[in-house]
């Protein structure tokens, strides 16, 4: 172990410690009921032993229950029982539309993938991507339309809602469609169609997450209210102004696919692009960084300022942006910022995400001063992930407010829990003549309306997507519609009088609108077949009255800015529930979050000091008040966030959320799931601002008050500690168990790894002479975005534990991302390291299985094997990466439509089971099989575990070492691979690649980065 | 003493029930053991009549053994490609055109009772043509050959190495009714699967693994 190894912390409590390690920490089961001690008599030994003597006789009864098999009558073609088949369609999780491919499984989808050609997504799926497939088995999706709160059928509500159309079209009322950012063309067409029939129409697009300052700012500035297309790839140096756009920002599986590549540092030529983000709380974005500059919110758009004043003189700008503010930051650090991206003019990209248009106009000035339009920045071909216009919604709510809108459409939308002043809102909108919700679940809003026709799930249904300009997706049904829900082009449709279906609606749009735009000579069915094959079509975009750059648009921010001294609020979006729609998902819940690790909750995240100021600490109940406007939430202690701020995540608190009242298992010590109001976290939306045609997500002044109580944290970051008990070694140092190397030792060849020589016990008698499974984990691309995490709970059958055993450390997820700080609290660095079995070659678990029930294979596979596991967890005790997990309860799988997403090929296994990471052996099974029947050997890269294919990042490779062709064995001969724990010599089949740093430069702090 | 009379009581007890058990020994299965069940099916369908005496490859009807995991129990409409015109017994049609020419007639056609049951699920009329205005109704056959839950067998992975099918499901070409003739056991399995490491099959060289993953994941 080498003495200049670099200390990483996991908590704050670890931190504090020093070397000493809490004892929680060394303890591999966190809680058992099961400890002993209190030593069972000899008479409850021999109780407890005939009891199971006299079940288990009585279990041996009796022949196997009748099973029927009933086949097809007549089946169709090309479907198998017990195939696989694959529909390329659109993923329904966000507006940034990514290509999928449904796995589909005797009828029904069990499993979404990216689709590799996809153009945009280029094969990556997110976290709510993935997880995205349990709303369409979800049992309590509307299965019908209501009208007035209660079940009708389609006729009657469609003739009503005709019939009311009628009256406030001769009376000349108003008629709204509010909708989300409508990543369907034929969808958009069709609103546009049914609007026409009115006098005052208009259709509302407003964003959650908003992106509406970014399309203002290019109105003013580019003459035309347009997103660019952000292409990472080509960018040597990114700055990003509080962007996370790895984490949630427009398209994070498109721009990790794109920053992955500017920071492939082994391609040919490598890669390094310099990135540094300014920000106020700890983003996923921000952990990546090469340099992360921590500032007040307010003190961010200053910054942009300055930068902006820096490059227009390097440039030799007419116009120079006076900068009202002070410098929020030392004149080096944004003069080198200043020079880098200059010196990668072309190169480099600048993004912002705050809101305003001010900020925004700033930021497109860099870009063209930086010669970033057309190199990084396309708006020819733009963007069309996201098109809300919140000056058009603010109009819109002072509209419903003063009770001028006759006919209200809600489409994708929940604005009672999304949008500030929720509760006047859904007052306002009670009194709505004619208000209808085409959600798909009762939500805030959509109780308050007349009719509520609830929309298909995007697998159910025929519909479009063009995400950017030019790249136009089908998005074909993977299954029929589980209930009576209808698709919304259907219903838009039905009240234009037109009762076509989605698949006629969308293939005739197709037809006139996107098979003009296409190049190649063939008829209109062939090109319609093919991109239904293909799930997307590259057709000519539309042409973009996109004007040149207007200097005139640029103008000194309005100033005082100057920083109150309290404490600001700061509203985010988390990764793993960007959006509350997704808020029905406990997949998504029970996903730790990237950073915090935290799961079941949202919470008020406190910088360090700031929490020492005001005697807080983790769990600690506190009380948010911003003018009239109160929530309670536990204080998270969150390193690396700035002092003045406090951070809650959006997203929560949501009605949809109480179905969680029963999730976990029942037995004696059980504590909800749901908090105190009955639901996940609390609703933070109150406090957003809606503000001068723009939606603010953080607040000037915040009071911020203990309450007492305390609400202890589902948090699993100080769960799976792989530091060596002080007991058992009481002089050694920390493990190097991340590991790093710089940019300069990469390109002088210093950073080959090498492994100190070990003493070896076992005989070498284990040849590997067919495949060995292996696989590669490059911690430098992986940005710990836990779309992995879920990839492996749907394939692999992993249950939803619930709250409650989270906190007793028992969540089941067979892939976990551990993340490590370094460095001092106030300003740290981050790593991810996902972690999964290790598959090691001397594994520490089998030698201790008194059944043999885990066992190494002959390829190099740690097998667990369900039926012959007594549950002794001996294994579990024994691993030294704490990656096992056991079955403490059978955990419910009482909901039968959720069980259609099971994996028919992989056991459901039973209370008292140990289970972990298989390497996805089903997969590599089916591949032998199919290959064998070709007659043909296996082919890299056909074997794709689950968490492989989703990475956006491509951080993760599998496949055979023993094929030196393989990509797997070239990186594991990388100079920068390395094993975990590989001193003490279990070999494991997983090599890491060392995270690159970026070389330090003069001007950072020699703070306490190393250890 | 008392301990001595419960002693001999008890002994005694032990023994006649041990001649119980050994008269019953071969009839009496482990649990999970489900050998020789011969499960009574919907529709009386005779293997020995298909495989057997008009010699069918299996996999005419059970044609996903080669592609998929399950070599599935044939689709209602691959009956149909030879009882659209097959409609009774060779025996009971051949007796009816006598029957005709005696009574110089032209021959009825005769429906089996078994095969009415195959048009009934597929809701086809008297002419065997699709009749909209009866409903589908699939048949439930009872399965026979089942593994448990945490067992995966891939049937494409025995036909195409070319283990043949009689190998594991016995003579069916003679069942009148499908009967389960291995015991399924693990043992059983592995025992083939070293065999055929060894001995290849059908005189080629394979590798058949016993690695646990290779059924159990």
């Amino acid at each position: 172990m080498s003495a200049d190894y670099k200390k990483y912390w996991r908590s704050l409590e670890e931190y504090e410690a020093g070397d000493a390690l809490d004892e929680q920490a060394a303890e591999e089961f966190a809680d058992t009921p099961l400890r002993e001690g209190a030593e069972p008599g000899r008479r409850e030994f021999l109780l407890a032993a005939g009891f199971t003597l006299a079940g288990a006789a009585l279990t041996g009864c009796g022949r196997a229950p009748v099973e029927k098999a009933i086949p097809l009558l007549r089946q169709p073609e090309g479907i198998l029982p017990g195939r696989s088949y694959y529909y390329a369609t659109v993923c329904g999780g966000c507006s940034a539309s990514c290509g999928l491919l449904a796995k589909g499984r005797d009828g029904r989808p069990i499993k979404l993938e990216g689709n590799p050609e996809h153009p945009v997504s280029r094969g990556g799926l997110c976290a709510v991507g993935q997880a995205s497939i349990l709303g369409l088995y979800d049992s309590l999706r509307l299965q019908q339309p209501m009208a007035r709160g209660k079940s009708a059928s389609w006729r009657e509500v469609d003739e009503e809602i005709a019939k009311t159309l009628d009256g406030i079209r001769k009376e000349k009322r108003t008629v709204r469609v509010l909708t989300q950012t409508v990543a369907s063309p034929a969808l958009n067409s069709q609103i546009r169609g049914f609007l026409k029939g009115f006098p005052d129409a208009r259709h509302v697009v407003y964003d959650v997450l908003s992106a509406s300052p970014i399309l203002d700012a290019h109105r003013q500035t580019h003459g035309a209210r347009v997103l660019p297309r952000y292409l990472f790839q080509k960018a040597n140096v990114i700055a990003s102004f509080d962007a996370d756009f790895l984490g949630t920002w427009i398209s994070p599986v498109e721009y990790t696919s794109g920053y992955s590549e500017a920071r492939a540092v082994e391609a040919t030529p490598p890669r390094s692009a310099w990135h540094v983000q300014f920000e106020s709380r700890m983003s996923l974005t921000g952990t990546k960084a090469d340099r992360r500059i921590k500032l007040a919110p307010e003190q961010i758009p200053a910054a942009l300022e300055h930068l902006a004043v820096r490059v227009a003189r390097k440039a030799g700008s007419p116009v120079l942006p006076a900068a009202g503010s002070p410098v929020p930051l030392p004149d080096e650090v944004l003069d080198e910022l200043a020079n880098r991206l200059w010196e990668a003019r072309g190169r480099s990209l600048v993004v912002c995400g705050l809101p305003g248009a001010e900020a925004q106009v700033l930021c497109n000035f860099v870009n063209h001063l930086l010669g970033n339009y057309g190199a990084t920045l396309d708006i020819a071909a733009p963007s069309y992930q996201k098109q809300g216009d919140d000056r058009e919604l603010t109009a819109l709510v002072d509209e419903i407010n003063a009770g001028k809108v006759g006919a209200l459409f809600l489409h994708g939308v929940n604005p009672v829990a999304d949008l500030p002043g929720g509760e006047e809102l859904a007052k306002s909108l009670a009194r709505i003549p004619l208000l209808v919700s085409l959600s798909p679940r009762l939500d805030e809003t959509s109780p308050l309306a007349r009719f509520v026709c609830p929309e298909c799930d995007p697998l159910e249904t025929w519909g479009d997507a063009e995400p950017v300009a030019g790249v136009t997706a089908i998005s074909q049904p993977a299954i029929r519609p589980l209930g009576q829900a209808r698709p919304a082009i259907e219903s838009f449709a039905r009240w234009s009088g037109n009762g076509a279906s989605a698949h006629e609606l969308v293939r005739s749009f197709w037809q006139e609108s996107v098979y003009p735009r296409q190049a190649g000579q063939e008829a209109f069915e062939a090109f319609w077949k093919k991109s239904v094959e293909a799930g997307f079509a590259r057709v000519r975009p539309q042409p973009m009255a996109v004007k040149p750059f207007d200097v005139q648009a640029v103008k000194p921010m309005s100033a005082g800015r100057s920083s109150t001294g309290k404490l600001a609020l700061v509203l985010y979006p988390t990764p793993a529930m960007p959006d509350g729609r997704h808020a029905y998902n406990p997949w998504l819940h029970e996903l730790p979050d990237p950073i915090t690790k935290a799961t079941w909750d949202n919470y008020a995240s406190l910088a360090p000091a700031t929490a020492g100021r005001m005697a807080l600490q983790d769990g600690d109940v506190v009380r948010l008040l911003i003018s009239g406007n109160a929530i309670e939430l536990p204080v998270l202690i969150q390193p690396g966030q700035h002092e003045k701020v406090v951070a809650v995540a959006l997203a929560y608190g949501r009605t949809v959320s109480a179905r969680f009242a029963n999730t976990g298992p029942k037995w004696l010590e059980q504590r909800p799931t749901p908090g105190p109001n009955g639901m996940i976290g609390a609703n933070a939306a109150p406090f957003l601002l809606l503000k001068d045609g723009s939606v603010r997500y953080w607040r000037d002044d915040v009071k911020v008050t203990a309450t007492g109580k305390r609400r202890p944290l589902a948090v699993t970051q100080a769960y799976s500690s792989l530091t060596v008990p002080k007991n058992l070694d009481p002089g050694g140092g920390p493990r190097p168990i991340v590991q790093e190397t710089t940019l300069e030792a990469l390109g002088t060849g210093g950073a080959k790894h090498e492994s100190e020589p070990v003493m070896e016990l076992w005989p070498d008698d284990h040849p590997f002479t067919g495949h060995r499974w292996a696989m590669t984990i490059d911690l430098n691309a992986c940005t710990g975005c836990s779309a992995c995490v879920i990839a492996c709970q749907v394939e692999n059958n992993v249950p939803v534990t619930g709250r409650d055993e989270v906190m007793r450390n028992r969540q089941m997820h067979w892939i976990r991302i551990d993340r490590y700080y370094s460095g001092p609290p106030s300003d740290v660095e981050v790593a991810h390291q996902p972690m999964m079995c290790q598959h090691c070659e001397h594994a520490p678990c089998e030698t201790v299985c008194p059944v043999l029930a885990t066992v190494h294979s002959s390829e190099g596979l740690n097998q667990q094997i369900y039926n012959r596991c007594v549950g002794t967890r001996y294994c579990e005790n024994n691993c030294p990466y704490k990656v096992r997990r056991f079955n403490w309860f059978e955990y419910s799988r009482d909901d039968r439509l959720a069980n259609l997403t099971l994996n028919p090929d992989v056991t459901v296994r039973s209370r008292g089971v140990m289970e972990k990471c298989s390497f996805c052996v089903q997969r590599i099974q089916d591949a032998k099989a199919e290959a064998k029947l070709q007659n043909r050997a296996l082919r890299d890269g056909e074997i794709q575990t689950a968490c492989q294919q989703t990475c956006p990042a491509r951080a993760i490779v599998f496949g055979d070492v023993n094929d030196p062709r393989s990509k797997v064995a070239q990186r594991m001969n990388s100079g920068r691979r390395y094993r975990v724990l590989e001193e003490i010599n279990t070999r494991p089949s997983v090599g890491y690649l060392k995270i690159v740093r970026a070389k330090k430069t003069d001007t950072d702090k020699e703070g306490g980065a190393r250890g | 003493m008392k301990s001595g009379i419960l002693t001999i009581v008890l002994s005694t007890g032990l023994f006649f029930s041990a001649l119980y058990l050994a008269a019953r020994a071969g009839t009496v299965h482990i649990p999970g053991n489900q050998q020789d069940y011969q499960p009574v099916q919907p529709i009386a369908y005779s293997h020995r009549l298909h495989a057997g005496e008009l010699q069918m490859p299996c996999l005419y009807c059970h044609f996903s053994a080669e592609k998929s995991r399950h070599a599935g129990i044939p689709p209602a409409s691959v009956c149909m490609n030879c009882h659209t015109l097959v409609t009774a017994t060779f025996g009971a049609v051949r007796a009816e055109e006598e029957l005709a020419t005696k009574e110089q007639r032209k021959p009825r056609t005769l429906v089996s009772p078994e095969l009415q049951k195959i048009y009934d699920a597929l809701g086809l009329d008297a002419n065997r043509k699709p009749d909209p205005a009866r409903t589908m109704k699939p048949i439930a056959w009872t399965r026979v050959y089942k593994l448990p839950d945490f067992v995966y067998f891939d049937h494409r992975a025995h036909v195409g190495a070319g283990v043949i099918c009689q190998t594991c499901h016995g003579p069916v070409e003679a069942m009148e009714r499908m009967r389960q003739v291995p015991d399924l056991s693990m043992g059983w399995c592995v025992n083939c699967h070293r065999d055929a490491t060894k001995n290849g099959v059908a005189g080629k060289k394979v590798y058949a693994s016993i690695d646990c993953s290779t059924c159990h994941y």
